[in-house]
């Protein structure tokens, strides 16, 4: 009898607590990326318009000039405008995309190609960046060129031009666009992934775009 | 940075400026107060347990409150899911069983004459206390759970307390004097805290062995110390296993040795 009694109690504490387990309880982000997803198949913000990649020159940190559409020709690629003094979006995007990469493998690796492009030329010399870049992947491509250009460049993209506040500290931040343009190696499309892309998301999407290899398929 | 009385996910990047949070230190002062209240009535106990039980609670209460401040609440609340490991540590298995062994014994036997023996009877109940840690270990690990609660004040409290309160319901029949248990004796006592390591191995394993982040937050959180999302998650899960094996297995280790000794007695006495 006794044991019956416990029995019960057990069984409806148990009942309790996989109702309360059971409830979709979903942070805001993921639900917005699970419509984009049944909306156009791909987590990301999808462009209507989709303009091919950019055509522009600017230095390469590793030393040269990097014809930004020449070198990145046929391969999947991501361009992020940032700043290696960031204290969030650049680093947490700079370190989910790498981590993304080296789960997709080696041949994934061989078809992709990450650039950087500084707004913040006054602190991230070409040796701070190679080297910040080297911490998430050291095939991320690092760039630099004069202020001018870079806002030009974002605009031209419907980025926000970056704001760097005119100051002689040291430790200032900057405002900048905070999403990765992606591209797939045939330019079908243009992809944006907004702060707050989990890594999930990532991988979800980096495979689709690299299944459009330009060859039809 | 604006105050919080209670320690919650920040979006902003992490530095290592010192941060009140008086809700925390009203928590732990009431508890201070319903204690010394406790202590005023006269404990039968002689000196040498007097002194284990005042040091047992003041390193259970500050236990807790270095669990609940700055800076391990804050970098747990939403930067690290391995320092948020830690405080579950601290909060469910380190400080609940200090806290009880160092209550006062004359509480427990008002207790054992109120009417609310019967409620703490089931409460406290075994197989509804391990129970109810299972239930409280799994749901306070949901990522959805983590993601959203952790993001508010109320819901970083609210999960906090869920690890106090069902610590204490779970330790509670292994240390706590009142009710007598006597079909609950020390191997028994032993088993019960093995199934606890067993329960925190589910969650260990989906934290070590993910492929992928589990909590957004954590995920997307401002980096801290050049520390990778997933570094910080399988440490999280190791943690959990080894911190919360540790612990576990400690107080086994000490029920053991208890038993042996009252074994040990009895045989003295026993007659030939």
């Amino acid at each position: 009898m006794v044991l019956v009694r416990w029995g019960r109690l057990l069984a409806v504490l148990l009942v309790a607590a996989g109702a309360v387990a059971g409830c979709r309880m979903d942070a805001p982000e993921r639900g917005a990326a699970r419509e984009r997803e049944a909306e156009t198949g791909f987590r990301g913000r999808v462009q209507a318009d989709p303009a091919p990649r950019p055509d522009f020159v600017l230095n390469d940190a590793r030393g040269g000039t990097f014809d930004f559409r020449a070198e990145t020709d046929g391969y999947l690629t991501l361009l992020f405008f940032g700043y290696t003094h960031c204290p969030d979006v650049c680093p947490i995007h700079m370190s989910s995309i790498a981590a993304v990469k080296r789960d997709l493998g080696t041949e994934f690796g061989r078809h992709t190609k990450v650039v950087f492009v500084t707004v913040d030329p006054k602190r991230d010399t070409p040796e701070r960046l190679v080297s910040w870049l080297g911490n998430f992947d050291p095939d991320f491509v690092g760039l630099y060129g004069d202020p001018a250009t870079i806002d030009s460049l974002q605009v031209r993209l419907g980025l926000p031009p970056a704001v760097v506040p005119d100051t002689a500290a040291e430790d200032y931040v900057v405002g900048h666009g905070s999403p990765v343009i992606a591209w797939p190696a045939n330019d079908s499309v243009r992809v944006d992934f907004p702060f707050g892309t989990r890594q999930e998301d990532w991988r979800h999407d980096l495979e689709k775009l690299a299944a459009l290899d330009g060859s039809g398929d | 940075m604006q105050l919080q009385w209670w320690c919650s996910a920040q979006s902003t990047a992490w530095d290592w400026t010192w941060q009140p949070y008086p809700g925390v230190w009203l928590f732990i002062g009431l508890i201070a107060i319903g204690w010394l209240r406790a202590e005023r009535s006269r404990s039968p106990d002689d000196r040498e347990r007097q002194v284990r039980r005042r040091l047992s609670f003041g390193a259970g209460l500050l236990c807790l409150w270095l669990a609940l401040d700055w800076p391990i609440a804050a970098l747990g609340a939403g930067y690290l899911a391995s320092v948020h490991m830690l405080q579950y540590l601290m909060i469910m298995l380190l400080a609940p069983p200090l806290l009880l062994m160092g209550w006062p014994r004359a509480s427990y036997r008002r207790l054992a004459d109120s009417r609310l023996l019967p409620v703490v009877r089931v409460l406290t109940h075994p197989l509804v206390a391990l129970a109810l840690f299972g239930v409280v270990v799994y749901w306070t690990h949901l990522p959805g759970v983590v993601d959203v609660w952790m993001a508010s004040q109320l819901g970083s409290l609210a999960l906090d307390l869920a690890w106090l309160l069902g610590g204490l319901v779970f330790w509670w029949p292994v240390v706590a004097p009142v009710p007598e248990r006597p079909r609950f004796p020390y191997g028994i006592k032993m088993g019960y805290l093995f199934l606890a390591t067993v329960i925190n191995t589910l969650p260990y394993a989906f934290l070590t062995f993910g492929e992928l982040p589990l909590y957004g937050l954590y995920e997307l959180a401002p980096p801290v110390a050049g520390i990778t999302t997933r570094l910080d998650q399988q440490a999280a899960g190791l943690l959990m296993k080894m911190g919360g094996g540790l612990i576990l297995w400690t107080w086994i280790t000490i029920l053991f040795i208890r038993w042996f000794q009252r074994e040990s007695a009895d045989d003295a006495v026993r007659p030939a």
